[in-house]
């Protein structure tokens, strides 16, 4: 139980201001919100005791849309309108979406992907954004009152772009984004704090669309993370698929190509893994006539190369870590995937350990978050827990010949700062464009152009005699801004990196004012039910006492000047949608049954008076 | 918030200029500056603190980087004395060592004739490191008797050592992603 705190004489009382945070899991499947209460992480669950909120959205007609569960029936029957897993999406151009997806994309004007639907076509952000305000409602209604900030995670190995559009999606629910946190360090602190080990630890978060692999060091209350490693598309949703294909090769071929019997097959084939978790074989029911057998052997020959993916890139940041396996003293599993027997297997098998399991790998990484809120609240004064987070991918600039030169490389611990010196390639060249990458191959064409900016007024020399600055600085949430600078004249451009994918502050702008305006709209009419209310309240008060004693205590004159205002109150109530012309209404009303008052408060004092002995009244 | 951007990287943590450095209180001192530092500190405070938090942090990272880095920490240690580095002009002019180094360069990239290639990007991985044990007392030799443009030509080669590990890691990862 939490002690009660008593200050010291003098000092001030004003009691604790606890500011309300919460941390939320954004995920590709499911996502969930979790908050600190008296010391305790939970998740947050809905009336039906529900805590997890399937990353699943459904547009109708001039309509709210709907957030979760309620979305799920509507994949069958209204599939082009309901959208899951738009994280794969979040931060991607239409270029980088190469599954063949079941929605519908748009290419305007822009290169963002946007998706139709009933309600427009919507980027992934905005729909992001409509999981985030669910989330966001969740909270404020379980906790009461407004949100003061957020965590909210991202899997460690999203770049620049897919880190942007996830805080321009909070950005759009009017969240307050104390930090982008990385999933695998969440899951680190939820496991870090309440067992509070010291040394290294090896993160294997495999979720239903991302995998990661980190590994992060604990020493004196500090999380450092030395490498983070991993596949921003792959896991358990590959799983189903592999059954699904493999499903499909044992059919006849006149039924392969029928979208419904894939559907089908698909939704089937997820039950099956997780069936198989438990049993040696299931049975995948195609159709009344035609049924499947599974065992785990063939399952787990199928999924057996997306396993052997995700031990190289373990092998690989335990490399850039410069940690040996024997070093590891605890592994962390996270994500619904890792409830997978083999998954396990292979991990324990790898590290040569058991993986730490205790925490559901579905809400850990909300827990870890939520924790990590509280304290950026400023809940926990005192705490040292502090968080060195890594840089996932290196950042470079374009150089003649179509090659990257990077000048920050993977993991180094941000935030961070670091300038190289570049020059002119021409006589007399007097602009430079500076095109920025993320990526650790060679070629500008297999790294991730994140954005392009010229630098202009370069004075005109010869080749080579120009010095160009270029300075990336990237802040703790990972996000970069790149300056250039000819050092002898001073001239200098910048540029806050936004994907050219992604979307614009003025299109981030024209979305908050619309969704402000709506807030407006919502603030006027709440305003004006409760001036109704206030009214009615009012009118039913005068009414009543009118009945009493009205025609005892005043004029006729006077009473009629009451009525006539009471009546007045009474029509605009009905007619009106301003909700200070009622207020006024009620103030002339008031104004003028003061002296009708007074002249009550007089009559009832006497009539307590009345019959009593002065001395009783002198008490 | 005040911090003094005008001290060497050393005064940051405290520690005496010396190749020999105590890593573990190098370590606790940087984590202790980042406590007192980090934006993590600051996301409540005004846009000009989160800055100067995010400046300073960014300064501390990169003290700590090249302190704790041998062939970094070499580096720092005469360019205090006064050594000047230039990117462009400096080499080696060693001939015997970039003979060694040649063939090391080779051996990586004909690993994949070897029936294990993995093992013996292990070895070659151990020799290398073995190499430069000895560049680095060679280092400190020069360093403590104030020999600078010796010890300079031996944190040049330390230089080469770098790369050839990058190229034994690029090598590692090439390999690893054929056997998917």
């Amino acid at each position: 139980m939490a002690l009660l705190q008593i200050s010291e004489p003098g000092m001030s009382t004003a009691p604790h201001q606890r500011k309300l945070a919460v941390g939320i899991d954004l995920g590709t499947t499911n996502s969930l919100v979790a908050t600190v209460r008296s010391g305790v992480a939970e998740t947050l669950a809905d009336e039906q005791g529900r805590v997890i909120v399937p990353s699943v959205v459904h547009y109708a007609d001039d309509q709210a849309p709907l957030v979760g569960y309620e979305a799920i029936p509507y994949k069958a029957i209204d599939s082009a309108n309901t959208i899951s897993s738009i994280k794969r999406v979040l931060g991607r151009s239409l270029a980088d979406i190469t599954d063949d997806s079941a929605y519908q994309f748009e290419s305007g004007k822009d290169s963002v992907p946007r998706i139709k639907t009933k309600t427009g076509a919507l980027s992934a952000v905005e729909i992001s954004a409509d999981i985030l305000r669910h989330l966001k409602m969740r909270g404020e209604q379980t906790l009461g009152d407004e949100l003061s900030g957020v965590v909210i995670t991202v899997p460690a190995y999203f770049d620049d772009a897919q880190r942007q559009a996830t805080k321009d999606a909070a950005r759009l629910a009017g969240l307050n984004v104390f930090r982008l946190l990385n999933e695998p360090t969440a899951a680190a602190i939820a496991y870090g704090l309440d067992q509070a080990e010291e040394g290294v630890i090896a993160v294997f978060d495999l979720g239903g669309g991302t995998f990661d692999i980190s590994i992060l060091r604990l020493r004196q209350g500090v999380f450092e993370v030395l490498a983070t490693g991993g596949d921003s598309a792959l896991g358990g949703d590959d799983f189903d698929t592999a059954i699904s294909r493999w499903a499909l090769e044992q059919l006849p071929e006149q039924v392969r190509n029928d979208k419904d019997i894939y559907r089908h097959i698909c939704l089937q084939a997820r039950q099956a893994k997780e069936q198989l978790s438990q049993q040696r074989a299931v049975d995948l029911n195609i159709s009344e006539q035609l049924s499947l057998p599974l065992t785990v052997d063939t399952f787990e020959q199928l999924i057996e190369p997306l396993i052997q993916k995700t031990l190289i890139a373990c092998r690989r940041a335990l490399r850039d870590a410069n940690i040996s396996k024997s070093e590891i003293a605890q592994v962390v599993m996270v994500g619904g995937s890792t409830r997978v027997p083999r998954v396990r297997e292979a991990v324990s098998e790898l590290f040569q350990r058991q993986p730490y399991t205790d925490i559901d790998p579905d809400r850990v990484v909300a827990i870890g978050a939520a924790i990590q809120a509280d304290i950026l609240a400023g809940n926990k004064p005192g705490d040292e827990m502090l968080l060195l987070d890594v840089i996932p991918l290196s950042l470079g600039i374009e150089t003649m010949g179509g090659l990257v030169e990077k000048i920050i490389t993977r993991n180094t611990t941000i935030p961070v700062a670091r300038a190289q010196e570049f020059t002119t390639y021409k006589d007399g060249q007097t602009a430079m464009r500076v095109h920025v990458l993320q990526g650790e191959r060679e070629l500008v064409a297999d790294c991730r152009s994140l954005a392009t900016f010229d630098l202009t007024g370069i004075p005109p020399l010869v080749a080579g005699a120009a010095r160009i600055k270029v300075t990336f600085q990237v802040d703790a949430d990972g996000l970069l801004q790149v300056n250039a600078e000819e050092i002898n004249t001073g001239v200098s451009a910048n540029i806050e990196v936004k994907p050219s994918y992604g979307l614009s502050d003025a299109e981030i702008e024209a979305m908050l004012q619309a969704s402000m305006e709506n807030a407006k709209q919502d603030m006027l009419l709440r305003s004006l039910r409760e001036q109704q209310v206030e009214a009615d309240r009012v009118i039913e008060a005068l009414d009543s006492a009118l009945a009493k004693d009205g025609e005892q205590l005043l004029t006729k004159d006077e009473l009629l000047i009451i009525n006539q205002a009471r009546d007045a109150l009474f029509s605009v109530r009905q007619s009106t949608n301003q909700p200070e012309q009622i207020q006024d209404a009620i103030k002339y009303l008031e104004q003028v049954s003061e002296e009708y008052v007074a002249r009550r408060m007089n009559q009832s004092v006497r009539s307590m008076v009345q019959g009593r002995k002065i001395e009783e009244l002198q008490d | 918030m005040e911090f003094d951007f005008s001290r060497n990287y050393f005064e940051i943590f405290e520690m005496a200029p010396a190749y020999e450095i105590d890593q573990s209180s190098l370590m606790s001192s940087y984590q202790q500056l980042q406590t007192e530092y980090h934006p993590d500190r600051f996301v409540n405070s005004v846009e000009q603190d989160k800055r100067l938090a995010m400046q300073i942090t960014s300064h501390i990272n990169e003290a700590y980087k090249t302190l704790y880095g041998d062939q970094t920490r070499a580096r720092y240690l005469l360019q205090l004395a006064g050594v000047v580095f230039d990117a462009d002009k400096d080499t080696t002019q060693d001939m015997d060592f970039l003979v060694t180094q040649m063939t090391l360069r080779e051996a990586i990239d004909q690993v994949d004739n070897c029936c294990d290639p993995l093992a013996e990007l292990d070895d070659l991985s151990a020799t290398a490191l073995e190499q430069k044990k000895q560049l680095i007392e060679t280092f400190k030799g020069y360093y403590s008797s104030q020999q600078f443009d010796q010890a300079k030509e031996a944190v040049l080669k330390m230089q080469f050592f770098n790369r050839l590990h990058n190229q034994i890691a690029s090598k590692q990862e090439a390999l690893e992603d054929e056997m998917i």
